[in-house]
């Protein structure tokens, strides 16, 4: 992977009409207005982002249409939107409002034929394919959907080959247990991963410096997204939202 | 207001448009009197205002040895505020700097508050507040047809230090209000910044009135605020020979501080709040304010400040793209807007509001039965 071609894709979660940040999937806590935060990020230069609502699957909803067409009309970059896709149409819907991208992550492993669905209409850099990842106690890496509440007993690499497979365009790989720790990525698992698709990977879930992202992209990832690194600022996770400028990431990715 | 009774002091540009200003013999008005006593009280220049913020310094540090930080600061990403931080790590202080991020921020303002606090290595506290019940909040002062819109932001950020000062221990706030660039401030033009009595009665009757996590004061709290407060709070610019240039110069060196043009620009809300909606609707035009500041401090003459008065507040093509943005942002329609623009203004005594339960008769009893029981209990000259 040429370093310098490789994305960093703010990661932003939506609960009802806000912004929250989560640590392991879990204690949400609000951190601003959308709409605002797509602003910020349009002044920051940012190549594309990631909105993802965790309710919506859980809650049995349907993906908040009206807020995502204010999100996609206010963005000027390409925005990609998971949470709480079941069909062909919710797809088709979201796309009609302005987003580039649909991500799967439930639907992936209880229906997959829609992943088929879609890229067959929409081409496959149209569907993402969700997967997290949890380690279980015996400290293996397996698959988990509904917001990380339910096992799938997949293992990511093999449904990542399967999501492959399907016409999944993108894979975008979170480690439930590395989300919002700052801890890093877990570089084991993206290299697993990437080595095994011909499709781009995102790695996602526990960037806590600028480094970090340049350690997924090393390990394989074509891109890194990261949701708290671009969100807060210092010990007492003070919400600022920032992102490098374009000459910081290249020095970190080039070469 | 009639033209016959307008008047407009002789020494600076304050005029009737502040319906409490008061003409002493010579026309020379209220503001002008304050403000060059202000500056004779409150003002320390050169050594002796270093001296004194030296010593200060000393006595923070020797009082928060044992906590995480020696005071607070707020931060806004303005001049001002950017200029307190770099002033207090001057002083060899560790503060905790603290941010209210109300959903306006600018882009600019939230890149100066990250640079500022990496170069002097402070760290940041925020609280964001949730944004459906701040625009909610917002709506119902601007359908109230009310001046005091940017108030609810005000006491949310005084409620987060009191807050904070608990949370870490730490009760001083250094802040970066300075009597000689600040003064001619009509009470009137924005009032109630404590008042949560008022701010929830203006809720209550023109927005949904349901408020899960705005921070605010309670009663008591409100209370004890009047008699002194929760925080200590020093204006410590008043000691720094502060000039906008000089801190200017310094924090676009220091800190990488990018300006954003015009006071208070940091937000397109403030600019259109300021240069739009309090002038055209209310005629209050806060630029005589600090115009009056300079004239009084000899650094403009009034000719100059009454010809920059006949400026627009701002680009009037930007004016129009503001109206535009508010509209959208607060969830108004244009028509809705300019209907609220049109509309008389109302003020804060045509709402319930604290300050008018603690000036009622219920309170009054309440009062005078304190009073008669702490005049017998204590000799007069123990009162604080």
């Amino acid at each position: 992977m040429i370093g310098n071609s490789a994305r960093i894709i703010p990661c932003l979660l939506l609960r009802g009409e806000g912004l929250v940040k989560t640590v392991k999937f879990r204690n949400a806590k609000y951190v601003g207005d959308p709409i605002n935060a797509v602003r910020l990020f349009n002044d920051l230069e940012v190549d594309e982002l990631i909105f993802l609502d965790i309710e919506a699957t859980t809650k049995g909803r349907e993906p908040p249409f009206e807020r995502i067409a204010e999100i996609a009309g206010e963005a000027f970059m390409p925005i990609c939107y998971g949470g709480g896709v079941t069909s062909f149409d919710q797809a088709a819907r979201l796309f009609k409002s302005g987003v580039e991208k649909v991500a799967l992550t439930t639907a992936l492993v209880d229906n997959p034929g829609l992943v088929r669905e879609i890229a067959d209409t929409f081409g496959e850099q149209a569907v993402v394919a969700g997967i997290d990842v949890k380690k279980d106690w015996l400290g293996k890496s397996r698959a988990m959907v509904r917001g990380g509440g339910r096992k799938t007993g997949y293992d990511p690499v093999a449904l990542a080959k399967r999501a492959a497979d399907l016409g999944a365009g993108e894979i975008l790989l979170t480690a439930i247990d590395r989300e919002g720790t700052y801890q890093g990525y877990d570089l084991e698992l993206v290299k697993a991963v990437s080595a095994a698709v011909p499709i781009p990977v995102i790695a996602c879930g526990g960037a806590g410096e600028l480094p970090h992202l340049r350690q997924a992209i090393d390990a394989g990832a074509s891109a890194a997204a990261a949701g708290s690194l671009f969100i807060y600022k210092g010990p007492h996770r003070a919400v600022l939202v920032n992102y490098p400028r374009r000459a910081r990431l290249r020095e970190l990715l080039g070469a | 207001m009639s033209n016959l009774s307008y008047r407009v002091c002789t020494r600076c540009v304050m005029d009737t448009t502040d319906p409490d200003i008061v003409f002493d013999a010579d026309g020379v008005c209220n503001h002008c009197h304050e403000h060059l006593h202000a500056i004779a009280t409150q003002v320390h220049s050169g050594q002796d205002g270093r001296g004194r913020l030296e010593a200060m310094a000393e006595d923070l540090k020797r009082r928060y040895r044992d906590k995480p930080y020696d005071c607070i600061i707020g931060v806004s990403g303005g001049v001002d505020s950017s200029y307190v931080a770099w002033l207090v790590k001057d002083l060899g202080l560790r503060p905790l700097a603290v941010h209210l991020d109300n959903g306006w921020n600018s882009v600019i303002a939230v890149r100066n508050i990250a640079n500022m606090i990496e170069a002097l290595d402070i760290d940041l506290y925020t609280h964001v507040i949730d944004w459906e019940e701040y625009k909610d909040i917002q709506r119902a002062f601007l359908k109230a047809s009310l001046p005091d819109v940017e108030v609810p932001t005000d006491h949310a950020i005084n409620t987060i230090m009191f807050k904070v000062a608990a949370k870490f221990g730490v009760r001083t706030v250094l802040r970066g209000g300075n009597v000689v660039t600040e003064s001619h401030h009509p009470a009137r033009w924005s009032q109630g910044h404590l008042d949560y009595g008022y701010i929830s009665d203006v809720h209550r009757k023109f927005g949904s009135g349901k408020v899960d996590t705005f921070p605010h004061l309670n009663f008591p709290q409100f209370l004890k605020m009047f008699r002194g407060g929760f925080v200590e709070t020093i204006d410590i610019l008043n000691f720094a020979d502060y000039s906008r240039e000089k801190a200017l110069a310094r924090i676009e060196t220091d800190l990488g501080w990018e300006d954003y043009g015009g006071k208070h620009h940091e937000s397109v809300f403030t600019r259109w709040f300021q240069g739009v909606y309090l002038l055209r609707k209310f005629d209050f035009d806060k630029r005589k304010m600090h115009l009056s500041s300079l004239i009084s401090t000899g650094e403009i003459t009034r000719d100059q400040a009454r010809a920059k008065l006949q400026q627009p507040t701002y680009d009037e093509a930007l004016q129009e793209e503001d109206n535009d943005f508010v509209a959208k942002k607060l969830g108004f329609t244009r028509a809705e807007l300019d209907a609220i623009m049109a509309a008389p203004p109302a003020h804060f005594e045509d709402f319930d509001s604290w300050t008018r339960r603690l000036d009622g008769p219920a309170f009054g009893m309440v009062k005078r039965v304190y009073r008669m029981v702490r005049g017998k209990a204590q000799p007069p000259s123990a009162s604080s």
